[in-house]
């Protein structure tokens, strides 16, 4: 008898202790609950890549539902973010959640222990090589590929595939001496990864790939947005290894924007978005992330903030689903795994860099 | 140092880094006397006032006001220049362009801490006895010189500090105006009852102004005394050749009789006269008299010499003649016009100082 | 004693609000990672990686020619500017004065930004010209191009100490010279320039200095062909590792402080020598022009063709992009003019605030930063013992440091000094920075302002009984109001200008026009670029138009 009530007590304290606590229950927290448990800390911090006009859709999408939870979206470079990131967290904490398109340096950061896990039925949804124990998560699904200047290049022209891509550049070496550009992957986190994707998925063509560049003295820039405004204004004719997605979104305004998603391969980049473990708005941030991956929250990335919805279910042409209808087999999803690492160890880096640049800059 | 002695400097020397510019000078002010710091520039006058008033540093010696040490380098003391309570009036006045005259003249009460209507009582009065009540509300650019100097005066003496400075206080004025300005600050001084100490370059302006004269001469002083004993009995020749206007001429001791020597000059002249000097016969020496002193004579004699009159210059108030003594030019004055040529010239030997 | 305490105060808080983050930045060097993470050990691996770079050294030869390019092109242009503006009787002398001004004012990012837009590729005068002429001869994004236009733009600062000096000087040599014969060209050549020449080696340093420091030019322009200097190299280091390499930017930053620091400690002793040697010379005769006879509209051509490349060319180039949705060949500009882009600044709620940022800070940060040189320029005001000398150096030091890296700098310190971190996002850290990087600006600007006051003023306040807090409060402060008011406007503008300091503190709440313009154009927002940079240059204007109006001394 008293065995059992002082086994009852333990187990009342148990139960008690954690929910003073707050420890997840076995069992995941249903969406009221974690969206109570957010709307009572009142505040979500957001460091991510995305431009403020696109984050936009979501977060105003995401406060009209939880009123009660002030959204802090901070736009910035991606290393800056990995910078002010890991300082913030040095100092003690940063943001809740971030969210960038660099998806090497998030893995890194995940890797070394900045993020806690979640699962959710949401989180559940997201294909296998999206999801990296449950701490890392890709929300977006975006093609890279090629933009060119539709009022300069005719289109016949027009490449279709990588090798077309070089064989163009071969032929008409003149025309495209000095307008061709691409990603400085000296500059650009992204522009660095794409490259080294495209050498692990192409390894047979890469070298051609680099020769046929060095050929037209290729012009390197930091950013899409730069590369685009070059594309645009016809100071280039030809981008390689652009987002499509950004493109799409230019090329809805700007009649001269064209792009061509290769019918070969097509490189198709991921947002990583993580919870950080030092959070102070932890519920929150967990409920945003359920909030991204949700149908609404793809549905809103798709159609209005130009980017392309990951999940499998939701349907239209931005999305993954009517990337799949047009590209098939060609999608070469970058996985969200510790693959990503290898090129950041310093000597391969630099090792990689150094052939690139003699290769394609002739240095 | 009796108990009548307002101002007291010990000792005190001050040097700009390696440059000594006060080398050991002592002086007492008297209450209610007037005393001149005279000198050429570099004598260092200046910076003994400045040094009084706590503008300069000096690193050795003493300043004592009303029995109270104001610096002494032996016991570290260094009273700050604004706690010295004394009043200085500046060459170029240094009256604040932002405030007005009632304002400049009631800063220092203010800083006392005096009671509002009692300032503006005060300062009233002040500028009611420099006669400048009517421009209170002025500002400095809107007076003449001489008003801006008033005013300097007037703030200089609200606080009733026990000793005045003023530095160079008629320079500003044009000659004409000096003569007048002169007497009238003088005449202030003694009417309030002040102890006053002045520099000036002008010994003309010291001897009309002061009781007491201090000339310095390359940062000591070379002798102190009344504006009298300063002109009438010089200790050396930097004092008699600074005072009045002189004849100087070179030469060699020829004779000494007591008090007295004869002294052979190079153009020729020889006269005998006061011996300021201990330099034996044979010895270098100069002769200084005033100009006033030498006089035209009809004939020779004792301390006469035979001169060229060059030329008579006309001075308004006198002539000033001209004469060739050898190569030294000798001048003297007169009432009338003289002709050159040969004439004889008096040297008083009671006149003449050997030096 | 009690008097030495506040000073003692104020002389401390200064020395650590510079030595602080510069000490961060040299520990920063010498450590194998960030100075945070407690992996981080003293190596000197940052500067063998650095020394092994090819893009160090590359950086470090274009940085030279940069400066040494500069010099050659600025300093006899601003030379013969001052002659002709001040010397002789050129026409429209007094309308002048003020454009000449403008390149100062205008932020690097801006101006580089404008070149593009104008000159680049498939800027508008590249299209018209090549519509006329067939083809353009020159590339924007050269080497030389970058030299050309850094040259160009630094000639005011010659022309600001050259003017000063000549203007110190009486006319009576050069009148001699004219008699015996000589033109106004030769007049220039052989009298004039050689009198002033202490002045002028002074400026030599400065130009010479400034190309060390230089930013937003050759991050715009160097870009597309990878030109680096060192300050584009430290920035392009912040990417290249993939991971932060913070021991690398500061190991490149303290070997950009190793040749600044002593540049800096030459000029101030150049200063000193220029300004004695003036003041040797003081009799300041009236000055009667000379007259330059048929020379007079070269001059003035010259001059204005100088205005028109420096000035209009990347002002009309940022005007009219702000105000067309597309541009190139083939594009016809009538039909693509729109306010979108301003519609799309005034909506985004980061550039408004960006924009009221820029404005308080100049306005009251200016103020208080004025305020804060002020207590600083009290100090040691008159006083010229030890602390002042200090002073006087310390002053200088934040001069020598990139913009960027003290930016950083105070990043690091808000971050982790305890009870400043609440202050890191709000626009108080972004002033602190840009107070401590134009320390030495504003103390020049005050002590100007304090030497007209005469020290007689000063000590009849000590003499009546004021102690110096309340000379200064009573007597020297009131009296230099017009000065502080003028530092206060030139101040405004500085801080309009500025660009660098702030790319690292960017965050919400802490935007600032410059760095945003150097984080939007690194996106490829160019449309808001444009918006962004047009609000910019009118608010420096507005600035330049009140000093101007107010008669603010532009010249020490």
């Amino acid at each position: 008898m008293n065995i059992t009530r002082r086994g009852l007590l333990a187990g009342l304290t148990v139960v008690a202790l954690n929910a003073a606590l707050g420890l997840a229950p076995a069992h995941a927290q249903t969406t009221a609950e974690l969206a109570a448990a957010a709307q009572k800390e009142g505040k979500l911090v957001i460091y991510g890549v995305t431009d403020n006009e696109q984050a936009n859709h979501l977060i105003r999408e995401f406060r009209s539902m939880y009123p009660a939870i002030n959204v802090e979206y901070s736009n910035m470079s991606t290393t800056e973010l990995y910078n002010r990131f890991i300082s913030e967290t040095a100092a003690g904490s940063s943001a809740d959640v971030t969210w960038s398109s660099a998806m090497d340096l998030q893995i890194k950061l995940v890797n070394d222990g900045y993020a806690q896990p979640h699962k959710s039925a949401e989180t559940a949804r997201l294909p296998e090589w999206a999801n990296w124990k449950n701490e890392a998560f890709g929300t977006t699904y975006e093609p890279i590929g090629f933009v060119y200047n539709k009022r300069l290049i005719p289109a016949a022209d027009v490449p279709q595939t990588h090798a077309d891509f070089i064989k163009l550049l071969g032929t008409q070496t003149d025309k495209f001496k000095g307008k061709v550009n691409t990603y400085d992957p000296e500059k650009s986190g992204v522009g660095f990864m794409l490259v080294t994707q495209d050498k692990q998925v192409n390894a047979a063509g890469f070298a051609d790939l680099q020769k046929a560049l060095g050929a037209v003295q290729v012009k390197v820039q930091a950013s899409t947005g730069t590369m685009m405004e070059r594309i645009a204004s016809g100071e280039n004719l030809i981008g390689y290894n652009l987002n499509a997605a950004y493109a799409l979104t230019r090329a809805q305004k700007d009649p001269s924007i064209g792009i061509v998603m290769p019918k070969d391969y097509t490189l198709v980049l991921s947002r990583v978005m993580f919870i950080a473990r030092k959070a102070k708005n932890p519920n929150a941030a967990k409920l945003w992330l359920d909030f991204v991956l949700s149908k609404k929250g793809q549905e809103i990335i798709a159609n209005k903030a130009d980017l392309y919805a990951i999940r499998p279910d939701v349907e239209g042409e931005t999305t993954a689903s009517g990337l799949r209808k047009q590209l098939g087999d060609a999608l070469r999803p970058v996985a969200i795994n510790t693959g990503l690492l290898t090129y950041l160890d310093q000597a391969k880096r630099l090792e990689f860099l150094k052939q690139w640049n003699s290769a394609v800059k002739g240095k | 140092m009796t108990d009548k002695t307002i101002l007291s400097v010990d000792n005190l020397a001050l040097s700009y880094g390696s440059n000594p510019i006060l080398k050991g000078v002592s002086m007492q002010l008297r209450r209610g006397e007037v005393v001149s710091l005279l000198g050429p520039s570099g004598s260092g006058k200046t910076t003994l006032l400045r040094a009084v008033a706590g503008l300069e540093q000096p690193h050795q010696g003493s300043v004592t006001i009303a029995g109270r040490a104001i610096y002494d380098a032996a016991a570290g003391i260094d009273v700050p220049a604004e706690k010295r309570d004394l009043g200085l009036v500046f060459q170029s006045y240094a009256l604040w362009p932002h405030k007005t005259v009632f304002d400049n003249v009631a800063y220092p009460l203010k800083l006392r801490k005096v009671a509002a209507n009692e300032i503006v009582q005060r300062v009233h009065s002040a500028l009611k006895n420099l006669g400048l009540d009517h421009l209170a509300e002025r500002y400095p650019h809107q007076l003449s010189g001489g008003q801006q100097q008033r005013v300097s005066i007037a703030r200089a003496l609200v606080y009733n500090p026990p000793v005045i400075l003023l530095d160079e206080p008629l320079s500003n004025l044009d000659a004409k105006m000096r003569e007048e300005a002169r007497a009238w600050l003088r005449n202030l001084i003694v009417e309030m009852q002040l102890s006053a100490l002045v520099v000036t370059h002008d010994q003309s302006e010291a001897m009309a102004m002061s009781d007491r004269i201090l000339l310095l001469n390359g940062g000591v002083i070379e002798q102190q005394g009344t504006p009298t004993e300063m002109y009438g009995q010089p200790q050396t020749y930097f004092v008699a050749g600074f005072m009045g206007s002189n004849n100087i001429m070179s030469g060699r001791i020829g004779d000494i009789k007591g008090g007295e020597a004869r002294i052979d000059l190079d153009n020729g002249i020889s006269v005998w006269g006061l011996r300021r000097t201990n330099a034996a016969i044979g010895h270098e020496a100069r002769a200084v008299i005033r100009v006033e002193q030498a006089q035209l004579a009809d004939a020779g004699g004792h301390n006469r010499a035979e001169v060229d009159l060059a030329t008579s210059m006309f001075l308004g108030d006198r002539y000033e003649y001209v004469f060739h003594a050898g190569p030294d030019l000798l001048r003297a004055w007169g009432k009338r016009h003289e002709a050159p040529g040969k004439r004889w010239l008096e040297l008083p030997g009671d006149a003449v100082w050997i030096f | 004693m009690l008097q030495t305490l506040p000073r003692r105060a104020v002389v401390a808080l200064l020395a650590l609000s510079v030595f602080f983050p510069l000490g961060l930045v040299i520990y920063q060097s010498v450590l194998s990672g960030p100075f945070f993470m407690p992996a981080a050990a003293l190596s000197l691996e940052s500067y063998a990686f650095i020394i092994d770079d090819p893009d160090f050294w590359q950086a470090a030869r274009n940085t030279i020619a940069v400066a040494v390019g500069m010099g050659v092109i600025a300093i006899p242009l601003g030379a013969i500017l001052a002659f002709i503006m001040v010397r002789t009787d050129l026409p429209g002398r007094k309308w002048l004065e003020m454009p000449i001004m403008i390149p100062i004012f205008v932020s690097p990012v801006v101006l580089g930004f404008g070149y593009v837009v104008s000159l680049g590729p498939v800027g508008f005068f590249s299209v018209w010209f090549s519509d006329i002429f067939g083809s353009v001869p020159w590339n924007i994004y050269s080497l030389a191009s970058i030299i050309v236009i850094a040259g160009l733009t630094h000639v005011p600062h010659v022309y600001l100490y050259s003017s000063s000096a000549l203007r110190n000087l009486g006319s009576d040599v050069e009148e001699a010279a004219r008699l015996s014969g000589a033109s106004p060209f030769r007049v220039a050549r052989d009298v004039s320039i050689p009198m002033v020449s202490p002045a002028l080696l002074y400026v030599g340093v400065l130009v010479f200095f400034l190309g060390f420091e230089i930013f937003g030019l050759p991050l715009i322009l160097g870009d597309p062909e990878g030109h680096l200097v060192l300050t584009t190299y430290l920035y392009k280091l912040t990417n290249k590792l993939g991971t932060p390499s913070y021991h690398l930017m500061a190991a490149v930053a303290t070997c950009i402080i190793a040749v600044t620091f002593p540049l800096v400690l030459l000029q101030r002793a150049l200063l000193k020598t220029a300004q004695r040697f003036v003041a040797m010379k003081g009799k300041s005769a009236r000055q009667r022009p000379l007259a330059l006879g048929p020379w007079k509209w070269l001059a003035l051509a010259l001059i204005l063709a100088w205005l028109f490349v420096t000035v209009v060319v990347p002002v009309a180039g940022i005007a009219l992009r702000s105000v067309v949705s597309s541009w190139g060949q083939g594009v016809n500009l009538l039909e693509v003019l729109t306010l979108d882009h301003f519609r799309a600044v005034l909506e985004e709620e980061t550039m408004i605030r960006s924009i009221i940022n820029s404005i308080l800070i100049g306005t009251l940060g200016g103020a208080l930063a004025v305020g804060c040189y002020l207590a600083v320029g009290l100090a040691t005001h008159r006083q010229n013992d030890g602390l002042s000398r200090l002073v006087d150096y310390i002053v200088l030091t934040p001069r020598a440091v990139p913009g960027l890296m003290a930016g950083l700098a105070v990043f690091w310190v808000f971050l982790f000094v305890p009870f400043l971190a609440p202050a890191r996002s709000t626009l108080f850290s972004v002033w602190f920075a840009y107070a401590v990087v134009w320390l030495a600006y504003g103390m020049r600007l005050i002590q100007s302002a304090l030497m007209q006051v005469g020290p007689e003023l000063e000590e009849a306040g000590r003499l009546v009984g004021a102690s110096r807090a309340r000379v200064s409060r009573d007597i020297t402060v009131p009296l230099i109001r017009n000065g502080l008011l003028g530092a206060w406007l030139l101040v405004f503008m500085i801080f309009e200008r500025e660009y660098s300091t702030g790319v690292y503190l960017l965050s919400p709440g802490t935007e600032v026009i410059g760095a945003q313009i150097v984080s939007l154009w690194a996106s490829g927002a160019v449309d808001v670029v444009a918006a962004l940079s047009l609000i910019n240059m009118a608010l420096v204007g507005i600035g330049l138009a009140v000093a101007l109006r107010f008669g603010v001394k532009l010249h020490d």
